[in-house]
């Protein structure tokens, strides 16, 4: 999923489009959102949304969808806390549990979904900033914003390291699987805390390695490069 | 030019043998030079000292007949000067996308902006990377990031290129383009050192070869001369 946003990223119809523009759309949002607090203004910003990045992107509606999808399912989770009602004494429609009485009131209800929307708003507008923004654009711009030199440096070196970690556990985990590492509940859970702890060691001698690669390459302490906007860009 | 070590001992803290041991050796403008050795023989010790990475505890390394100087300036000025390209290529390329990683080593340099492009377009020119310059460096094949590995230090034009094992993950055309690059680099006066395995290629490709054992120089010289005898392991027989 991670690699599908990434990949949306630089090839929707808006990926050229300065950052500030829609960086700017998507906190307007999320401020909407947060600042309204109206179920009504959440599901509209939510559809808005849905439309920039689908109709405006031309991100493709599936993945859209398949993605807030993953991450509505998460906030339902959530909100699950908020629904429900727990009491010593029983109330119109709550059961037994334990001792305590569980029950769902309107009000309880009502709050529940104003929550659940208004976060999938904000959802969606982030998404929406996720799905049409290369990471290296936004981080160029963040630097010209003067947010903090390490922080953009860490940022890019985190993204850029993602996918090389992210390779590694692709590698190992198959390691695992041709040898029935994942064959039964036990072998997974086992499976899952070798690979975690190798990945680990992984991330670590990797880094040694950067050190040296960077030193080789005569860094003196920052990671200075060019804007990436002045590369030049073939047309293909 | 010539890069030089004279009787060279590298030990790495900790460790009771060292993993140089008395080397001489050195390295002319334009030549290419294959350096071999079982695992851990000492290849990836010696280029780490080329580079100034590791430092001798005995000995010299000398640019030009003047020994290094492992200060701040002197090391940079070493760095210019001797490039190392890493056996895996994502060890060496930081950033997110091509362009931005070849211009690090230029802005390392102290180049201007203009100048550091100039020299990253060069770069790409020379690697066939002009076309990717703009794209995510996560999303280039092996070959392309081993090009895009070379072209980070070709980008500081450096006089002595030390290549550590890269070729290993290629398949046979794309280490065939890695191979020409690394000739015409050659033939354009940049002295190119391989480590490798590969004993067919030192045979065709060098021009000198630089055999370790166990942090010593086993043999050096011409691969005619050094690559004879039973301890070359190409020259026995099929292994079933
Ligand atoms: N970072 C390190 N710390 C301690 N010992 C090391 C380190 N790197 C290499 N060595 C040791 O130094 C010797 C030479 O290693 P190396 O130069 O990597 O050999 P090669 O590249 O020929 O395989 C080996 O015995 C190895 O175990
Ligand atoms: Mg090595």
């Amino acid at each position: 999923m991670g690699l599908q946003i990434d990949a949306f990223a630089y090839a929707n119809r808006l990926s050229r489009l300065h950052p500030a523009y829609k960086a700017g759309c998507s906190l307007l949002a999320l401020c909407a959102c947060l600042v309204l607090d109206r179920p009504l203004a959440s599901v509209i910003v939510l559809v808005l949304m849905l439309a920039l990045t689908t109709v405006w992107a031309g991100v493709p509606w599936r993945a859209v969808a398949k993605l807030l999808f993953a991450e509505g399912s998460f906030l339902l989770a959530g909100v699950l806390g908020i629904a429900l009602t727990v009491s010593p004494s029983p109330t119109p429609g709550s059961v037994s549990v334990g001792g305590m009485w569980v029950g769902v009131s309107a009000q309880s209800l009502a709050q529940a979904v104003a929550v659940f929307l208004r976060a999938l708003g904000s959802v969606a507008a982030l998404n929406f900033l996720a799905l049409t923004t290369p990471v290296p654009d936004l981080l160029e711009w963040l630097r010209r914003l003067r947010v903090p030199e390490v922080l953009v440096e860490l940022m890019g070196l985190i993204y850029r390291f993602t996918f090389v970690l992210l390779d590694s556990l692709g590698h190992m985990t198959l390691a695992h699987e041709v040898r029935l590492g994942f064959a039964s509940q036990r072998a997974t859970l086992r499976s899952a805390a070798l690979i975690g702890a190798n990945l680990f060691i992984q991330a670590f001698r990797r880094s040694q390695r950067l050190e040296v690669a960077l030193r080789s390459r005569a860094w003196n302490g920052s990671l200075r490069v060019l804007p990436w906007q002045d590369a030049p860009r073939p047309q293909r | 030019m010539k890069l030089t070590f004279r009787d060279v001992h590298v030990a790495y803290p900790g460790r009771e043998t060292p993993a140089l041991i008395g080397v001489n050796i050195e390295i002319a403008a334009g030549q290419r030079v294959a350096l071999v050795g079982r695992n851990g023989s000492g290849k990836s010790t010696l280029i780490l000292t080329a580079n100034g990475i590791l430092r001798p505890q005995q000995g010299a390394v000398m640019l030009d007949g003047q020994p290094v100087q492992y200060d701040r300036r002197g090391l940079a000025a070493l760095r210019r000067c001797v490039g190392v390209v890493f056996q895996d290529p994502d060890d060496q390329l930081f950033t997110a996308n091509v362009y931005q990683d070849l211009s690090l080593g230029p802005l390392n340099l102290g180049l201007s902006q203009a100048e550091a492009r100039q020299r990253v377009l060069q770069a790409a020119e020379q690697c066939g990377l002009s076309h990717l310059l703009d794209r995510p460096t996560h999303s280039l094949s092996g070959g392309e990031k081993a090009r895009a590995a070379i072209a980070g230090v070709l980008a500081m034009t450096p006089r002595f290129l030390f290549v550590d094992e890269l070729l290993h993950h290629l398949d046979p055309w794309v280490r065939r383009e890695v191979l020409r690059l690394l000739c015409d680099l050659a033939s354009a006066g940049c002295a190119v050192v391989l480590a490798t395995h590969d004993w067919a290629l030192v045979r065709t490709w060098a021009q000198h070869v630089i055999w370790l054992e166990a942090g010593r120089i086993f043999r050096q010289g011409h691969p005619s001369a050094v690559l004879t005898g039973p301890e070359c392991p190409d020259l026995e027989g099929a292994p079933c």
